[in-house]
């Protein structure tokens, strides 16, 4: 199943690292991936990552993406 | 304000964070740091190991006594990279460590300099959080949130790099408070789990409580045994819960996994309905997933949330802090009585208890047995020492019979299963516990991976006791040679050199115990010295571990023999 991820983190070296490391764990490859920052003042950044995984374990890794420090939230949806 | 170094910036954080004591080896990139450190003497017991794998090991033995994070720092480069076996271990047990590494300065990063290593790109998968520090600005308020993240939620090891710029410049030093806030979580339907969690355990016929390390990580012993007392309910404990109630306890069933004990695993697929708490069903714990307890309701309850429905899906899933939810569980639970269900935990035991148990711990000829070793430990210290064990048969065979009757009393590497972890944990953990008796068991192979910190404890004059269950063997790769690949024993012959000649090397009194009768007699000598003592204790070669669950089955596969 192809999934878009929607990450809001700190905008901080090392996050984009963090992400890839829990994607790399499980042997998932990155389709698309745009990141931006959306709030200077706050240091946000905004990710939007697209990837093919089976869907019963999108649901585990997403909260291993949202339990990072970095991470502000995180979510997925099913992608077109 | 007065103007100080980032290094002095760096000692007044750490006690500003409650750092009485750091395991450390210095080198070229902590240098200045290592010089304020010298001014702090009297405040920071600073404990010299001999390989920096042994200072993150030995945080770790300490902060699961000290029940604070315990803290190693080590130099750049290979000083940085030999930290990394003990922060993998850290994460995979959720124990809090903060580990401060040296870095060549902020221009050379990146050029191959002397002694560099990319330590921050190297432990971002092991590490809860890793920061690398490049301005001394920074370190007050790098410093106050390392500690908190290391010690907030899940708890985990969290490593800090500072750049040797950094130490040298100097900056303003602010004492107050320097708070940390990271994102909480709010489940709306916490309310609504609790009285559902609560209605299945008392509607349960038979209900069962599995336990792991997060009792003792949230200091949640007492609430657990006055849980389990008003519902008269049957608990089973992973390895790293096993001490969070005592062993005699009428409710204690015993052990979870594959070494664990009969009744416990035979039984979870006789349950109804199972409360796992601050436990995350291992794969040594489930064994075959997909025959776990089919059969049961499972009300999961784990502090970090990305645990619950991620081995086993839960009927029940709870993200709390086991302490906190066991307070508000046993309010709702009714007083039972579960003996009937109780009794089958029993006949297990009997069964047990004969084909395996009785003959390890009372055998009447042949060698000596690691069984034996432990019992003549436990009755002799009557339960109430620190075991801190190493990876191996010893490991599982200390688990199954030291009787545990206090909380923190079983230290071992669960979940990364690091051989060479006991003797330098067992420095940390009697640093933290300098009253309690503090004793390691530990393998002949395991020994020899982390035997230099013999060292560390002749320098501390440190009174640990030191224990080699000696088969001359990898006794578990030993064992599944045996059992599962025909008997090809491939590598797993070790040629040992003397250890009484190694402990005589570090001034350690020591003894060589051969024949079971000087067994009884070498103990009380040990548990009697003043100072540390070590015991190489030759056993029985091909002894193998029972009951076991074989790679692959199912936890009501399990076999006695």
């Amino acid at each position: 199943m192809r999934y878009v991820l929607t990450i809001k983190s700190e905008n901080a070296p090392g996050t984009l690292y963090r992400i890839a490391g829990l994607l790399l764990r499980k042997k998932i490859n990155i389709e698309s991936l745009h990141v931006k920052e959306v709030d200077r003042k706050k240091h946000i950044s905004h990710f939007t990552i697209e990837i093919f995984l089976a869907p019963h374990l999108m649901a585990k890794l997403i909260k291993q993406i949202d339990r990072v420090v970095e991470v502000f939230h995180a979510e997925y949806k099913r992608s077109a | 304000m007065e103007k100080i170094s980032g290094a002095q910036a760096l000692m007044k954080s750490l006690l500003r964070e409650g750092v009485d004591t750091i395991f450390g080896y210095p080198g070229g990139a902590i240098m200045p740091v290592y010089d304020a450190l010298y001014d702090y003497k009297d405040s920071i017991r600073h404990v010299l190991v001999r390989h920096e794998q042994g200072a993150a090991h030995a945080a770790e033995g300490y902060s699961r006594l000290a029940g604070k994070p315990g803290v190693c720092m080590v130099t750049s480069g290979p000083g940085a990279t030999n930290l990394v076996t003990g922060i993998a271990d850290a994460m995979c047990d959720s124990i809090p460590i903060v580990c401060i590494t040296g870095q060549v300065t902020e221009a050379a990063l990146g050029t191959d300099a002397f002694q560099e290593a990319p330590i921050i790109g190297i432990v971002t998968p092991v590490t809860k959080w890793c920061y690398q520090i490049t301005n001394a600005a920074e370190i007050p308020h790098i410093v106050a949130k390392a500690f908190h993240i290391a010690n907030a939620g899940r708890k985990g090891p969290v490593l800090i790099d500072i750049t040797k710029n950094a130490q040298f410049e100097l900056c303003e030093y602010d004492d107050s408070v320097q708070t940390v806030k990271l994102k909480s979580r709010h489940d709306p339907y916490y309310q609504k789990k609790l009285q559902r969690a609560a209605a299945l355990l008392n509607n349960a016929k038979r209900p069962y409580v599995l336990f792991g390390h997060g009792i003792s990580l949230s200091k949640a012993e007492n609430e657990l045994a006055q849980f389990l007392e008003k519902g008269g309910l049957p608990a089973a404990s992973t390895l790293l819960g096993l001490s969070s109630l005592p062993k005699s306890h009428p409710l204690h069933m015993g052990m979870l996994g594959m070494h664990g004990n009969y009744g416990p695993n035979k039984l979870t697929n006789k349950a109804d309905v199972i409360l796992a708490i601050g436990m995350r069903f291992d794969d040594r714990v489930t064994g075959k997933i997909s025959a776990y307890a089919p059969q049961a309701k499972i009300i999961h309850v784990d502090i970090d949330y990305a645990e619950l429905d991620k081995v086993i899906p839960a009927e029940v899933a709870i993200h709390a802090d086991a302490k906190e939810f066991l307070a508000q569980l046993t309010p709702l639970i009714k007083h039972k009585n579960h003996s009937a269900w109780i009794a089958e935990f029993r006949k297990f035991d009997a069964e047990e208890k004969k084909v395996v148990t009785e003959a390890e711990l009372y055998p009447k000829a042949g060698e000596i047995t690691m069984a034996e070793v432990v019992r003549l430990v436990s009755e002799k210290t009557k339960g109430k020492a620190v075991i801190v064990a190493d990876v191996g048969q010893h490991q599982m065979v200390a688990a199954r019979y030291y009787c545990f009757e206090n909380p923190d009393s079983y230290i071992t590497s669960g979940g990364l299963g690091t051989m060479g972890f006991a003797l330098p944990a067992s420095i940390g953990a009697k640093i933290a516990g300098p009253k309690r008796e503090v004793i390691a068991i530990i393998g002949d192979g395991s020994f020899q991976m982390t035997l230099q910190e013999l060292g560390t404890i002749m320098q501390e004059k440190l009174s640990v006791k030191i224990i080699i269950l000696n088969n001359r063997h990898l006794g578990m790769v030993r064992q599944w040679q045996e059992m599962f690949f025909e008997e090809r024993y491939s590598f797993v012959h070790m040629e040992n050199p003397n250890f009484n000649k190694i402990a005589d090397g570090y001034s350690i009194p020591n003894e060589l115990v051969q024949e079971r009768k000087d067994l009884s007699p070498a103990l009380d000598r040990m548990l009697s010295a003043k100072g540390s003592y070590l015991l190489d204790i030759m056993v029985e070669r091909d002894e193998n571990v029972f009951p076991m669950i074989p790679s692959g089955a199912a936890v009501d596969e399990i076999r006695l023999k």
